[in-house]
């Protein structure tokens, strides 16, 4: 979720040791892997505090928009990322954008494309309505196809 | 009839669910018929393959779980 190693190893057995600590408190009302990912979340927070949250404008909502005519149909359509996406790199390079992204964009798309969790428990989780999330997932998603297509601009 | 712009943005925003069912149908509609919606609809299911694939990758190169779970129990 955009820690160095190092950072992450800290922060799992932060998220662990609360865990057990907390064990007795568990009602068993959501998932225990809900439940799991909310104390990561809350571990997450106080480590970013000093980081200022997510501001309203973010240029990628420009850059989306600039695809499209004043009527809403494509003036500027997606460019190809097939052949990038099932290239031996495309892991290395996900991981690169994914770096670009903000750290509450980066864990909307982590906890929804990689962990698969249901949007329901994503917006518990995060504490955001499902509004929120879709400004967030929408902004990850929009800044990682940027990000490959400008690498499968400037691959040979 | 809805406009691409307002496929893309149900699309990438995952609310396509959370829409009533005609609105759903327009948009099942619209892919069907636009080669460029329904690409951008591939595109975001091919990124979702490549992050899983990437993760899975640095898991197996990883035994963090495996300290974790000796320091827990310490060994």
């Amino acid at each position: 979720m955009g820690f160095s190693s190092s950072e992450a190893e800290d922060l799992s057995q932060d998220v662990f040791v609360t865990f057990l600590e907390r064990l007795d408190q568990f009602e068993g009302k959501s998932q225990l892997r809900t439940w799991l990912f909310g104390i990561l979340h809350f571990k997450m927070l106080e480590r970013r505090r000093a980081l200022a949250l997510d501001s309203r404008n973010d240029t990628i909502d420009e850059i989306f928009e600039s695809h499209f005519d004043a009527n809403g149909s494509w003036q500027r359509p997606p460019a190809d990322l097939e052949r990038l996406l099932i290239s031996k790199e495309s892991g290395v390079m996900i991981q690169n954008c994914l770096e670009g992204l903000t750290a509450n964009q980066r864990e909307a798309f982590v906890l929804r494309e990689i962990e698969e969790i249901c949007t329901g428990d994503i917006c518990k989780i995060l504490g955001l309505t499902v509004t929120n999330f879709g400004v967030l997932i929408h902004r990850a998603r929009a800044r990682l196809r940027h990000c490959l297509e400008a690498k499968g601009l400037n691959r040979p | 009839m809805i406009s691409c712009r307002n496929v893309a943005k149900l699309l990438m925003s995952d609310q396509l669910e959370a829409q009533g069912w005609w609105k759903r149908m327009q948009v099942r509609l619209h892919l069907a018929m636009c080669k460029i919606c329904s690409k951008l609809e591939l595109q975001i299911q091919q990124m979702r393959k490549s992050a899983k694939n990437m993760s899975e990758q640095s898991d197996a190169d990883s035994d963090l779980e495996e300290r974790i779970l000796r320091r827990l129990s310490g060994r």
